[in-house]
C-alpha cells in the first residue's frame, strides 16, 4: 500500500482519528461467536416456510392445501385470501409502490410467495410446502422492459386503475434537455452508446430472515431480523399492521452481509408476523440460498442509452442520457421519495461538463422487484459505468490517451464547491493528483510501451482507467426523505461516573467495524480510550432513531452525529472542569483528554475526572450526569473520488480476461480507522470485479431466474480475485465536522468500469467499441472469433 | 423449447396408433413414469420423477388428447406440476406409412415450457436431459411395437 501520512492527535492507546485500531468486534467473528439470526432459537418456536410460484406470470385458480394441513406438524397454510380479510395481502414499498404480501388472483414473477407453512420443524414446514396444491393458469410473460413499453403490451399492473393502463411507472430527468441538445448539435464529435447494467444479486452469505414474537399477554410483538434499517421497519410495521409502535420491538442481531439487499421489506417477514399474531408463538423464517437469489429484490437492470459531445482536441462539452430502468412487477427500491431513479444524476462524473441531460423511465416487467441499492450510492453504479464507458470511447474516437482525455476534462481543485449541470453541489476534491498517483504506481507510461509491443505481437493486453466521483451520506432533509422520514442520523452518548462510555447509533452495521470507528470518534472528541467505549446499535428500544446503514450513509451521517454529540458532553465538562479547577469556563483549553487552565498546564482535570464530578461534584444549578444526543441533519452530501487502473491480459484461445493489475487510488477525506478503509475497498473491489466478468442474474423468455444457485451464479472467491493495490489522497470533506466523506461503496462503483476499459482497450484496434459486462469468457471469445482472432 | 423429430417403426401404422392412442401402454415409456391413471377416452393422469442435474421432482402430468384423427394425427396437451415447478407441453405427431409395407414413418414435434425451480436450477442442462429422455421414449416404444 501506498501511503499519504493519516494525521492522529491521540495516542494509539486512546486510538481516535487515523488509528488502525483493530476491531473490537472481530474477537466474537473469528471464535465463532457472532449471533446471527439463524443462531438465535426461542421457546416454543414454529417454523415457517413458503410455497412459491413456479411461473412468472399467472392467474391462481385455485390453492388446496387440504393435503399439507394433514402432515402432522404442519398447523396452518396461510394464502393471500386468507391476508385479504385483514388488508394484509398487499403492504406499501419504501418507493411509494406497492406490493404483495401473498397474491390473491395473480403471481407476477417466478419464484414469488403464494402460501406460507407454519409447522412445529423446518423440516415438516418444507414438506408442507410441497404437499400444497396451486392450479395456475400460466399468462404471457414480459422479460423484456423495452416490449413492456410498445403500444399494446399487456398490462402488468392493472390495480393501478384505468388511467394508468400500460407498464410505466415514472419519467424523471435532471438537467436542461434544450442546452444538452444544442450543445450536442455544435459539438465537433458525438459519441453515442448503448449500455446495458445487467441485473446482479448482492448474495449476501446469510441470507434473509426473522423470528417474529407476538406477546399475546403484553401485547407486544419483537420482530428479530436482518434489517439494515431497524427504525424504518418498526415505522412500516406500525404503519401496514396497525400494532402501536410503542409495542413494536424491532431487534437485529449480527448481519451476515447486508450490501443493500436487506433494506427492503420483504413479504416473508410481514408472514411471520402474521403466523406470530396467529398462534400466538415465536415463527421463524430463514430463507434458503435459492429463495434468496430468485425472489429477493436485485440490483442495477439499467438500459442505458448515452451521447457525449466534445471538442475535436477533446473537451467535452454535453452529455445526454436516457435510460430506461426494469422495476420487475413493483418499484421496491428504497429511493428517497424525490429520487425515483436515485442519484443517477451524478452521471457528468468526474468531469466539468458545460451541459447535460439525463432522463429515465421506470418499468414493470415479470420480474422480482429490482432497485436495490447493491453497495451503491442509490444508483451511482450506473452514472459511474456510463460515464467511464463514454469518456473511454471518445477518447480512442478522437486517439487520445485517455489518461490525457480525464487530465483535460476534470473538473480542477480551485473549483470546488462545484456545482455540476445537475444540480448537484460537490463539496471538494482534487482528481487530478489522484489520477497521477494511480499512474505512477501502475507505471502507466511503461504498460503502453509494453501494450504496443504487445499487440505488435499480437497480444491481446488494455489497460483501463475509472476516475469516479461517488455521492454519498443521504441526505439534507430539505430534500431526502423514505416515505417521508427525512434522513437526519443520530448518536446518543452516555458518559458514566468511571469513565467508561455508551453510545447508541441509528445506524446498523453489517460488518463495516462501526463498533470500533464510532468508538475513534467519540476518543478523537473526548479523549476516552477506544476501549472504554461501547456501541450499541439495531435496537429499536435502545437506540435513537435513525435511517439505517446503506448508500455509504454511516460516517457522514450518523458519524457526524457521534462528533457532534461528543462535542456537546465536551462543552458540558468546559463548565464541569471549571467548577473543579474554580476557574472562568474561557480560561481553560482542551487538549489529551483534559481540559488545562491557559498558561498553567498543569492545572487540569481529565476527562475521566470530569465524568465523575459530573455524578458526584457538580454545581449548583446543573444538571447532573454527562450525556448528549444528536440527530444530525447533514447540509449537502459528500463526495469521495478515486482513480483507479486496471491492466487486463485477453487470452485469444479461451476468451478468458485474466485481471494483471489493480491500482486503487481512493479518497475518502479524513480517515478514521486506515486499516478499516482498507479492508471496505479490498472487499469493495472484489464486489466491483465480480460483476465486470462473472454476475448476471439473466432471465428466459419464460421469466425463469437462470442464476438459482452458486453453481449458476459465480460469485469470485480468493483463486480468482487478484491481489489489490491501493493507495490513497486526502481530501477532507468541508462541511462534515470531523472531514469525513464515507468509503464503503467507492470501490464497487469505481471498479466494473476500469476493467470494462481496459477489455475494450485491448480490443478496439479491432473494431470493438463497447461490451456489456458481465464480459465473460464466452462474450470475449465470440467476438474475438468474429474478429478473426480467436485462436 | 422446441423439439423435432422421425422415427422410423417396424410396425403397421394401425397398431402404432393403438399403442399410441393407450394410455398405459405408451405411458409405460416415459421415463420416470410411476403410475398412470386413465380419466376418460382422452385424458389422463399420470405421476412421473424427473430428474435434472443433482435435482429431481415428482410430476403431476395432466395429458389430453386432442385433434384425434386416426390413423394419421394427433395433438397431445400436458400439464403437469411439481412443488416449485411446472411443464406445459403441446406435442403433435403425424404418422404414415413406411416405405417397406407394415412400417410406419412418425412425424413428430413438441413445444416443452419448464417453469420454476426445474429451469431455474437445471437450466444448462435441461435441453440435454430433454432430448435424451424423448430418445429413450422413443426407443421404448419402437422396442415395445417391434416386439
Amino acid at each position: 500500500m501506498t501511503d499519504v501520512q493519516v494525521r492522529t492527535t491521540t495516542t494509539l492507546e486512546v486510538g481516535g482519528m487515523g488509528h488502525s485500531v483493530k476491531r473490537k468486534e472481530d474477537p466474537r467473528f473469528i471464535r465463532g461467536k457472532g449471533e446471527y439470526i439463524d443462531d438465535l432459537n426461542l421457546p416454543g418456536q414454529l417454523w415457517m416456510d413458503i410455497v412459491r410460484s413456479p411461473y412468472a406470470h399467472a392467474k391462481i385458480l385455485g390453492i388446496d392445501a387440504s393435503e399439507a394441513l394433514k402432515i402432522p406438524g404442519v398447523l396452518a397454510v396461510v394464502t393471500g385470501a386468507d391476508l385479504e380479510k385483514a388488508g394484509l395481502h398487499w403492504m406499501p414499498t419504501l418507493a411509494g409502490d406497492k406490493q404483495m404480501v401473498l397474491p390473491t388472483h395473480t403471481v407476477m414473477y417466478q419464484a414469488q410467495e403464494v402460501a406460507a407453512v407454519v409447522a412445529t420443524d423446518r423440516y415438516i414446514a418444507a414438506d408442507g410446502v410441497a404437499a400444497v396444491l396451486v392450479d395456475y393458469e400460466p399468462l404471457p410473460v414480459i422479460v423484456d422492459p423495452k416490449k413492456a413499453l410498445e403500444p399494446g403490451a399487456q398490462v402488468l399492473r392493472p390495480d393501478r386503475g384505468p388511467e394508468k393502463a400500460n407498464n410505466h411507472i415514472w419519467h424523471w430527468e435532471s438537467g436542461d434537455r434544450a442546452a444538452a441538445d444544442a450543445a450536442l448539435a455544435k459539438a465537433d464529435v458525438r459519441v453515442a452508446e448503448d449500455i446495458y447494467i445487467p441485473r446482479i444479486h448482492v448474495a449476501s452469505i446469510e441470507t434473509c430472515g426473522c423470528i417474529a414474537d407476538w406477546d399475546a399477554v403484553n401485547g407486544h410483538l419483537t420482530l428479530h431480523m436482518t434489517s439494515q434499517a431497524p427504525h424504518a421497519i418498526r415505522t412500516v410495521l406500525a404503519l401496514v399492521s396497525g400494532l402501536p409502535e410503542h409495542k413494536i420491538r424491532v431487534k437485529t442481531h449480527d448481519i451476515g452481509g447486508g450490501f443493500g439487499g436487506k433494506v427492503p421489506v420483504y413479504p416473508g417477514y410481514v408472514l411471520a408476523v402474521v403466523a406470530s399474531l396467529t398462534t400466538g408463538k415465536p415463527v421463524k423464517w430463514i430463507e434458503d440460498r435459492s429463495e434468496n437469489l430468485q425472489a429477493d429484490s436485485f440490483a442495477r437492470d439499467y438500459h442505458i442509452h448515452a451521447e457525449l459531445g466534445a471538442t475535436k482536441e477533446g473537451r467535452i462539452t454535453s452529455l445526454k442520457v436516457k435510460t430506461i430502468a426494469d422495476h420487475g412487477y413493483t418499484d421496491a427500491a428504497a429511493d428517497p421519495s424525490k429520487f425515483p431513479a436515485g442519484l443517477f444524476n451524478v452521471i457528468t462524473g468526474s468531469y466539468d461538463f458545460p451541459d447535460a441531460f439525463v432522463e429515465v423511465d421506470g418499468v414493470y416487467t415479470n420480474k422480482p422487484p429490482g432497485g436495490v441499492a447493491y453497495r451503491c450510492s442509490f444508483r451511482v453504479t450506473e452514472a459511474v459505468h456510463a460515464i467511464e464507458r463514454m469518456v473511454d470511447i471518445l477518447a480512442h474516437e478522437i486517439g487520445k490517451d485517455p489518461a490525457q482525455l480525464r487530465m483535460e476534462n476534470f473538473i480542477q481543485p480551485e473549483q470546488f464547491p462545484y456545482k455540476t449541470p445537475t444540480g448537484w453541489e460537490y463539496d471538494s476534491g482534487n482528481y487530478p493528483v489522484a489520477l497521477r498517483k494511480a499512474m505512477d504506481m501502475i507505471g502507466y507510461e511503461d504498460l503502453r510501451r509494453e501494450q504496443a509491443e504487445k499487440r505488435a505481437r499480437g497480444e491481446l493486453m488494455g489497460i483501463g482507467i475509472s476516475s469516479f466521483t461517488e455521492i454519498v451520506g443521504a441526505g439534507p432533509s430539505h430534500t431526502f426523505d423514505i416515505l417521508g422520514i427525512k434522513m437526519f442520523d443520530s448518536c446518543e452518548i452516555r458518559v458514566h461516573p468511571t469513565g467508561k462510555v455508551m453510545a447508541r447509533i441509528g445506524v446498523q452495521t453489517q460488518g463495516q467495524g462501526h463498533e470500533t470507528t464510532f468508538a475513534q470518534i467519540i476518543a478523537e472528541e473526548l479523549g476516552f480510550p477506544v476501549a472504554d467505549i461501547a456501541i450499541e446499535y439495531g435496537d429499536t428500544d435502545t437506540a435513537p432513531y435513525g435511517l439505517g446503514t446503506y448508500a455509504s450513509r454511516s460516517t457522514p451521517v450518523a458519524g457526524a452525529a457521534t462528533a457532534i454529540a461528543a462535542r456537546k458532553i465536551r462543552d458540558k465538562a468546559r463548565l464541569l472542569a471549571a467548577h473543579l479547577l474554580e476557574a472562568n469556563p474561557d480560561d481553560l483549553e482542551w487538549g489529551s483528554g483534559a481540559f488545562s487552565v491557559k498558561g498553567s498546564p498543569d492545572k487540569k482535570k481529565t476527562i475521566q475526572e470530569i465524568a465523575f464530578a459530573a455524578y458526584t461534584n457538580h454545581p449548583q444549578g446543573m444538571e447532573a450526569g454527562l450525556e448528549a444526543v444528536d440527530y444530525y441533519d447533514p447540509p449537502n452530501l459528500t463526495f469521495p473520488f478515486g482513480s483507479y487502473i486496471c491492466v487486463v491480459d485477453i487470452d485469444r484461445g479461451t476468451g478468458q480476461v485474466k485481471v494483471r493489475r489493480f491500482v486503487a487510488v481512493d479518497d475518502c477525506g479524513n480517515i478514521i480507522n486506515p486499516m478499516i478503509v482498507d479492508g471496505q475497498i479490498h472487499g469493495g473491489l472484489t464486489m466491483g470485479f465480480a460483476p465486470a466478468l462473472y454476475e448476471e442474474i439473466a432471465y428466459d423468455e419464460l421469466g425463469n431466474n437462470l442464476n438459482g444457485t452458486f453453481m449458476d451464479y459465480l460469485l469470485p472467491t480468493a483463486v480468482e480475485t487478484p491481489a489489490w493495490e491501493t493507495g490513497k489522497t486526502i481530501t477532507p470533506s468541508p462541511h462534515h465536522p470531523i472531514g469525513a466523506k464515507g468509503v464503503g461503496e467507492s470501490a464497487t462503483v469505481g471498479a466494473p468500469p476500469a476493467i470494462a476499459n481496459a477489455v475494450v482497450d485491448a480490443l478496439w484496434h479491432l473494431g470493438v467499441r463497447n461490451i456489456d459486462i458481465p464480459m465473460t469468457p464466452q462474450k470475449v471469445w465470440r467476438i474475438l472469433n468474429e474478429k478473426g482472432v480467436a485462436l | 423449447m422446441h423439439f423435432e423429430g422421425t422415427v422410423a417403426i417396424a410396425a403397421s401404422r394401425q397398431k402404432t396408433w393403438a399403442f399410441l392412442m393407450d394410455p398405459t401402454q405408451v405411458g409405460s415409456c416415459g421415463p420416470g413414469v410411476e403410475s398412470i391413471e386413465v380419466v376418460d377416452e382422452t385424458h389422463f393422469r399420470a405421476r412421473a420423477k424427473v430428474g435434472i442435474g443433482f435435482i429431481s421432482a415428482r410430476f403431476v402430468m395432466q395429458m389430453e388428447m386432442a385433434e384425434l384423427d386416426a390413423p394419421s394425427h394427433a395433438t397431445i396437451l400436458a400439464h403437469g406440476q411439481a412443488p416449485g415447478s411446472a411443464v406445459d407441453a403441446t406435442a403433435h405427431m403425424a404418422l404414415r406409412d413406411g416405405d417397406a409395407p407394415g412400417t410406419t414413418v412418425m412425424d413428430w414435434s413438441a413445444d416443452v415450457n419448464i417453469s420454476g425451480t426445474l429451469a431455474s436450477v437445471g437450466a444448462r442442462l435441461i435441453q440435454g436431459t430433454a432430448e435424451k429422455m424423448i430418445g429413450q421414449t422413443f426407443a421404448c416404444i419402437r422396442t415395445k411395437l417391434e416386439a
